[in-house]
């Protein structure tokens, strides 16, 4: 397909890429059964979600997930809630495994993951390929940054998030010139170049990207047969610079203040971003009925508090849930069942847990189908929690699938 | 890599037996060791015995074609380089076909194939 500088891309030009297929290592163990996409967040959500509402409200519809780590669990969501899309009119999400079509090997870093599936874009032959991360929590129109990629003509574009630069150092940094195109590639610098005229900014690669199809081909090509980590952000786009016609996007708040995006790493970089979303002022709104972030919703009835012990502050409940006693400060997901005299603080329960009675949590993440007995206790004594759990440098226990008490 | 000064040795991987037969005359008078393969699957039988410097595939093969074994090659091989010769120029849209090193559209006149050889051979010596 030709590409029209001129006229809007119709979606037939487009075809996103989200790159899924992040084994989530330092997630472990949420990750111990499922990919870091499939992880759950926020009640009812699961990472991969705001992306892929993202995806939909940016009118973006032709959507290949590149899976490979434990990817059923992945696999069963976007069929349950995200089968929305209608085939016929050429719109579709589709998790894409591995295939090996050439290779004996999986997925080798994120432009590897590309580069396997040139066959895809042969196929599709799109103008445009945007490229997304299924592991980031943030809320984005992806419209205007293709717009942009338009107007500067660019080969590529590059969303940069605009950052405080004194946080910078954990990142991809960019340096750009006057007209936005990208004249270097730092990889977590001591002391993050600034951007043009904001000394205390600096811009930071988020893992979104558009190519033009050509571009993107030859690159991941050319890669390939380089001795790299075949990383976009690390091989493939420093190379890229180097002939010129790279630009950045930059991605803030219209009011010029800092956009939520995170890269839910770390155990303590969830826990974190999800509690982010008890504030009182959201990083973004889930409420939104412009922007909804779409899920797969259990059949359950809605969340039931009980009388008088019943008590609930400053948290997120979901359907199906049922409260005997105090939840402060935490994240329920569907189905959960919190029994009489218990006391839950600053926790994140996953779907179809059962905590029994007179039992307290503090800072713990519950994965699913877990049954805490009754007078069970962690998170006051982090010595004991330890012992039996793995417990984070700052203190958060995590209870994994599967643990039996007796 | 080959020592400079050792003769260089091409891969013909080419369907047609009196094609070749022609190319193996010619580029042997070119002072190159050849080696022949008649399909794909050959091709990457062969490779795996013994890597050569350079191969020359043709696409439309029977049992595999030559984008697929130029595929399969370069997973394991990823610096041998490749030309394409083919008698249609329209496998140029393809993308699997960037992936080699040129793309020659065959001729009676063996030129562009001949300089495209001791290009990319010199090149490579560089590199």
């Amino acid at each position: 397909m030709i590409l029209d500088w001129e006229r809007q891309p119709s979606p037939r030009d487009l075809l996103t890429l989200i790159l899924a297929g992040g084994q989530g290592e330092r997630l472990h163990p949420l990750t111990k059964d499922r990919s870091k996409p499939a992880v759950p967040f926020a009640g009812s959500y699961r990472i991969i979600d705001f992306t892929l509402s993202n995806c939909l409200n940016s009118n973006l519809r032709r959507i290949y997930l590149l899976t490979q780590y434990k990817s059923q669990s992945l696999d069963r969501h976007l069929r349950n809630g995200w089968s929305i899309h209608n085939p016929e009119l050429g719109e579709f999400i589709e998790p894409v495994p591995p295939q090996r079509r050439f290779s004996t090997n999986w997925y080798d870093g994120t432009a590897d993951a590309v580069f396997q599936n040139i066959y895809l874009l042969q196929q599709q032959k799109p103008a445009l390929v945007v490229i997304l991360s299924g592991d980031h929590v943030y809320r984005m129109d992806y419209r205007p940054l293709i717009r942009f990629h338009l107007e500067k003509k660019a080969r590529a574009t590059i969303a940069a998030l605009v950052y405080p630069r004194r946080l910078s150092s954990f990142f991809g940094i960019m340096q750009v010139d006057s007209n936005q195109e990208v004249t270097s590639f730092v990889e977590k610098p001591a002391d993050p170049p600034a951007m043009p005229g904001r000394p205390n900014e600096s811009l930071v690669n988020m893992g979104v990207y558009v190519f033009n199809t050509e571009t993107l081909v030859r690159a991941v090509i050319e890669d390939s047969k380089m001795d790299s980590t075949h990383d976009f952000g690390r091989d493939v786009l420093p190379a890229l610079v180097q002939g010129g016609g790279i630009y950045a996007y930059f991605f803030e708040k219209e009011d010029g203040t800092t956009a939520y995006w995170r890269d839910i790493g770390t155990l303590e970089s969830y826990y974190q971003a999800e509690m982010d979303f008890l504030q009182e002022n959201p990083p973004f709104d889930l409420w939104n009925p412009n922007w909804p972030i779409r899920s797969y919703h259990p059949q359950v009835p809605p969340a039931w508090i009980a009388p008088r012990e019943g008590q609930v502050f400053n948290s997120l409940v979901s359907s199906g849930c049922r409260i005997h006693g105090k939840v402060i400060h935490s994240i329920l997901s569907p189905s959960v069942f919190v029994g009489e005299n218990t006391q839950i603080t600053d926790s994140i329960i996953c779907n179809d847990v059962t905590i029994g009675d007179g039992a307290r949590l503090r800072k713990a993440i519950v994965d699913k189908r877990i049954k805490i007995p009754a007078g069970f206790v962690v998170g006051e004594d982090p010595e004991a929690d330890r012992e039996r759990f793995l417990v984070t440098e700052s203190g958060i226990s995590v209870i994994p699938t599967g643990t039996l008490f007796d | 890599m080959r020592d400079i000064g050792k003769m260089a040795q091409l891969l013909v991987v080419e369907d047609e037996r009196s094609l070749r037969e022609l190319y193996q005359l010619e580029l042997e008078s070119e002072g190159y060791e050849i080696l022949l393969a008649k399909d794909g699957i050959e091709a990457v039988e062969l490779v795996e015995k013994s890597p050569p410097d350079l191969i020359i595939m043709d696409i439309r093969m029977p049992r595999m074609d030559g984008l697929e074994a130029m595929g399969k090659i370069l997973d394991r091989y990823k610096k041998i380089p490749v030309i394409i010769h083919t008698a249609y120029q329209g496998y140029k849209d393809n993308f699997l076909s960037w992936n080699a090193d040129a793309y020659v559209v065959k001729s009676s006149d063996m030129s562009e194939l001949k300089a495209k050889i001791s290009e990319i051979l010199t090149h490579k010596k560089n590199r």
